[in-house]
């Protein structure tokens, strides 16, 4: 009885607290998300329109796009790869690998750009010998896709070996003495197994690619028309005072971001109400 | 012959898995690997299939060598005790996908899916998927899967291990069926031997990697070869029979020995088994002319209701032998412990009742092979050491026990002449000894040891200590690493004594070992020797450490009793090296056994001591037994 009481009043007494990190919340939040919109939407809707029809901010937003789309490919590919062999091949020096692709979640994103001009840079350790045979990696479209690459290489990797973990071991041998080679048991049986992992990783991989900017500001040398991503045209817009392009394109971004957050959260969602 | 297994050998590491291990199962037969858990039963099948490499050994199926093919290409059906079903895809799809790897094409792969799930009992559930399945379906389906495709044989792993004991009979019954049916060659693994009874036509019991014995069911539960298998497969009562010329007393019975069992040595030991459900019970005697067998009069100490049958154990004195239950030898107890079964009846003619007294007798029993003793004599290369080796075999002789030389040399160069000398000394003992084996093994004598000890079974491990480690103060390295890695019983021989008629037990340091009381008392048995077992006691002890080593050695004496052993005990006080010593020369005894407690830093260091004390001043074979558990 008295735990059922003391149940009771601490559901109705959550008033308070609720009502405290709403207060929080709002300011922190809440509210500058909304200023977005409410500064998109200022010169009206057509301003708006007119704002985006700009040839920058298009270039800007389909090249964002383009990159999310490739690094999330790429990535997918890359990512499920090493997630197979780090899940299914015990070899030495496998825990340090495990470990290092993992680290760039940990490395600012700022940092990567740096190391990646240090190595590829005109000056950079191997750079330097694509220089004068005129191939420049960085500071072109190329550059970008490298560093969504580098930044964005544990979400694949973080959502599929969980799955592959999870896997026996008899699922893949089960496959090989009904007579399947190593691709078809890949093909057939773990492939399929693997849907939703390589779904939601492709998702967040993209949603990251598609926000990325310390990175890609270092590498880019953020040339408009060329290699400007949106995040990039964003900043730039509001370093010259063009606040309601900066928005129009940055209301863009949000939703865009919204909407994949929401797909994925419905997907994790459903997948946990199958399992159980 | 569908499957042909010769000479297989897996390790994992330094772990021997499967001990050159040779098989071979009919046409149509359903095989069943029987064992207990880390015996390598799966690692076979697993091997059998592609799935494991061997490290020696070849795998024929159907009469082509397998062995270098991958799984994909052998064409096993596999069954694994997970189900392992493929979870994204439908029942039916799990079934055709053997065949869609084949490239056959749609229309007849559903025929023959829908054939499959009739077979297996799941007609019109081909489009569920795993999830929508219960556990025993799904096993159905994995069934169904591994036979679409017409395996060469089917191999399956534990495959209701998973599963409750309902749909477990029911799935036992549906697989003999189909296997009846299909005619498809199929070995099965189990540790469970009421399902190996049910499936299999034929029983292969397979211990640490050995095939210990193949044969049908009833012949493995009737007419065991031996021991090991006599006690994994049901209840059984073992008892020790003395033989004496071509008859066999078994307490107050004299029984003709069956022919075949007759062995040369006028009093042998044979080990007769009986099993609970044959021996007889009653209140009054057995009439003369009933022609049962007598084995005297016994008191109840348990009665266990089991469900179908009611199981009663009695004690009975003036037997000798012991019955081991499945893992735990009674120690102790001199009278012998007899288990009968009786049918669970709801109006029962006659109770039970512990305390009463009951005429034990017998109709049937069945001969064991002589396990004997094996023992293996490690004999060092140009060091004089016959002496030990022919110790070695004098010890297997009086022992009738089979014995293997093994020499250990650095290099292939020096095989040749090591080889000729040993074929000498056998010739000059094979007629004594009958069963005799040579073994050249290359590489450093601990390692080559150790590996030996691992892939044959052996009961007692020779050393012979050398004249030149007198000088150092020790054991010398050899011994003293295979003392602390064999975990095994290891008589260290420098002079060895021509008899064995006196050993002398001490149970000196450490707890009172019941190891070392049954492996002396096991020798002493087979040798007839006299046995004393000496207890070294502390002078400051107490009463009620004094009243436990009493309890122990009366103990001690009743197990040896029990072995058909003369026995006497002794207990000294410390100093515990002296007083040893004195009673070796005294008592004039051929073997000193010592336990060797658990391998504890402290503790080792003060039994080392001891044990080389007593090899270096008694000048007696001493052998050397770890507690065991």
């Amino acid at each position: 009885m008295t735990t059922n009481t003391q149940g009771n009043s601490s559901r109705t007494s959550g008033l308070l607290p609720v009502s405290f990190l709403l207060m929080v919340l709002l300011p922190l939040l809440l509210m500058p998300l909304g200023a977005i919109y409410v500064f998109a939407v200022r010169g009206g809707l057509s301003g708006f329109l007119a704002t985006l029809r700009q040839p920058d901010a298009q270039f800007a937003l389909r090249f964002s796009l383009l990159i999310a789309f490739s690094t999330s490919l790429l990535n997918g590919v890359l990512g499920t790869f090493t997630a197979y062999v780090l899940a299914k091949h015990r070899f030495q020096g496998r825990e340090a690998l495990s470990v290092i692709v993992n680290l760039p979640v940990a490395i600012p994103t700022v940092v990567v750009g740096t190391s990646l001009l240090l190595l590829w840079g005109p000056i950079g350790l191997l750079g330097q010998f694509l220089d004068p045979v005129g191939i420049q990696p960085m500071f072109a479209p190329f550059g970008v896709l490298l560093a969504h690459l580098f930044v964005t290489f544990p979400y694949m990797l973080g959502a599929v070996k969980p799955v592959l973990d999870e896997l026996e071991v008899t699922y893949e041998e089960a496959a090989y003495t009904i007579g399947a080679n190593r691709w078809q048991a890949f093909r057939f049986v773990i492939l399929p197994a693997l849907r939703g992992g390589l779904f939601s990783g492709s998702l967040l991989t993209f949603a990251h690619s598609l926000g990325e900017f310390g990175a890609t500001v270092m590498v880019s040398g953020n040339l408009r028309l060329r290699t400007q991503t949106a995040p990039l045209y964003i900043f730039a817009q509001f370093e010259a005072g063009n606040i309601a392009t900066a928005n129009s394109v940055a209301a863009i971004l949000a939703t865009l971001s919204f909407v994949l957050f929401f797909v994925l959260l419905r997907f994790t969602e459903r997948r946990s109400q199958r399992l159980t | 012959m569908s499957i042909v297994i010769t000479k297989l050998t897996k390790r994992f590491g330094k772990n021997l898995v499967v001990n050159n291990l040779s098989a071979e199962v009919n046409d149509g037969e359903l095989f069943v690997l029987l064992g207990g858990s880390g015996s390598g039963k799966s690692t076979i099948l697993r091997i059998i299939a592609g799935l494991t490499q061997p490290n020696t050994g070849t795998i024929v199926l159907n009469g082509k060598d397998v062995t270098a093919l991958p799984p994909q290409a052998r064409g096993t059906g596999f069954v694994f005790q997970n189900y392992s079903i493929f979870r994204h895809m439908t029942a039916a799809e799990n079934i055709q996908f053997g065949l869609r790897i084949r490239r056959i094409p749609g229309a007849q792969r559903r025929q023959r899916s829908e054939e499959l799930l009739d077979l297996v009992g799941l007609a019109g559930l081909g489009a569920r998927f795993p999830d929508q399945l219960s556990g025993g379906q799904q096993q159905r389906v994995a069934l169904a899967r591994a036979l679409a495709y017409q395996p060469a044989v089917l191999l399956l792993d534990e495959p209701f291990g998973a599963l409750d004991v309902k749909i477990r009979a029911q799935l036992r019954r549906t697989l003999k069926d189909i296997q009846r049916r299909l005619k498809v060659t199929t070995i099965l693994v189990t540790h469970d031997q009421e399902e190996a009874f049910e499936l299999a036509d034929q029983i292969g019991v397979i211990e640490r990697g050995s095939l210990i014995e193949t044969g049908s069911p009833e012949d493995l539960y009737h007419r065991p070869r031996t021991e090991f298998v006599a006690n994994f497969i049901g209840g059984s009562n073992v008892l020790t029979a003395q033989t004496h010329g071509d008859r066999m007393r078994i307490g107050s019975a004299d029984l003709p020995l069956p022919q075949g069992s007759r062995r040369n040595g006028s009093q042998m030991p044979v080990r007769i088994l009986f099993r609970p459900e044959t021996v007889l019970l009653q209140a009054e005697p057995f009439a003369v002319d009933s022609g049962v067998i007598v084995l005297g009069q016994g008191r109840i100490t348990e009665r266990v209701f089991a469900g179908s049958q009611q199981r009663i154990r009695l004690e009975l004195e003036g037997l000798q032998g012991d019955r081991p239950l499945v893992g735990e030898r009674h120690y102790g107890q001199r009278a012998a412990q007899i288990e009968a079964v009786r049918p669970s009846e709801l109006h029962p003619q006659f109770h039970f009742v512990k305390g009463q007294k009951l005429w034990v007798g017998l109709t049937q029993y069945h001969i064991l092979e002589a396990s004997g003793f094996k023992i293996l004599i490690c004999s060092e290369e140009g060091r004089g050491d016959e002496a030990i080796a022919e110790f070695g075999f004098r010890l297997a002789e009086t022992a009738g026990g089979r014995s293997t030389i093994l020499t250990v040399v650095d290099s292939a160069a020096s095989e040749s002449s090591t080889r000729e000398k040993l074929e000498r000394l056998r010739g000059l003992w094979l007629e004594r000894l009958g069963d005799l084996e040579l073994r050249i093994r290359q590489g450093t004598p601990i390692e080559e040891i150790l590996l030996e000890v691992q892939e044959s079974h052996y009961d007692l491990v020779i050393l012979g200590r050398h004249a030149r480690s007198h000088e150092t103060m020790g054991l010398g390295k050899t011994v003293r690493h295979l003392l602390e890695q064999l975990r095994m019983p290891v008589l260290i021989v420098q002079k060895p004594r021509s008899t064995l008629a006196r050993i002398l037990i001490c149970s000196a340091v450490g707890e009172p070992g019941k190891a070392d009381v049954h492996i002396g008392g096991r020798l002493a048995s087979l040798t007839g020797a006299l046995a004393t077992v000496l207890h070294v006691g502390h002078p400051g002890e107490t009463p009620e450490q004094r009243r436990r080593a009493e309890q122990h050695l009366h103990a001690a004496l009743s197990t040896l009793e029990a072995m058909g052993v003369t026995s006497e005990s002794k207990i000294r006080e410390e100093p515990a090296l002296e007083h040893i010593l004195r009673e070796v020369e005294e008592g004039e005894y051929d073997l000193v056994v010592i336990g060797a407690p658990a391998p504890r830093a402290t503790r080792r260091l003060r039994w080392h001591d001891l044990a080389e004390q007593i090899v270096k001043g008694a000048h007696r074979p001493v052998l050397v037994v770890p507690m065991v558990e």
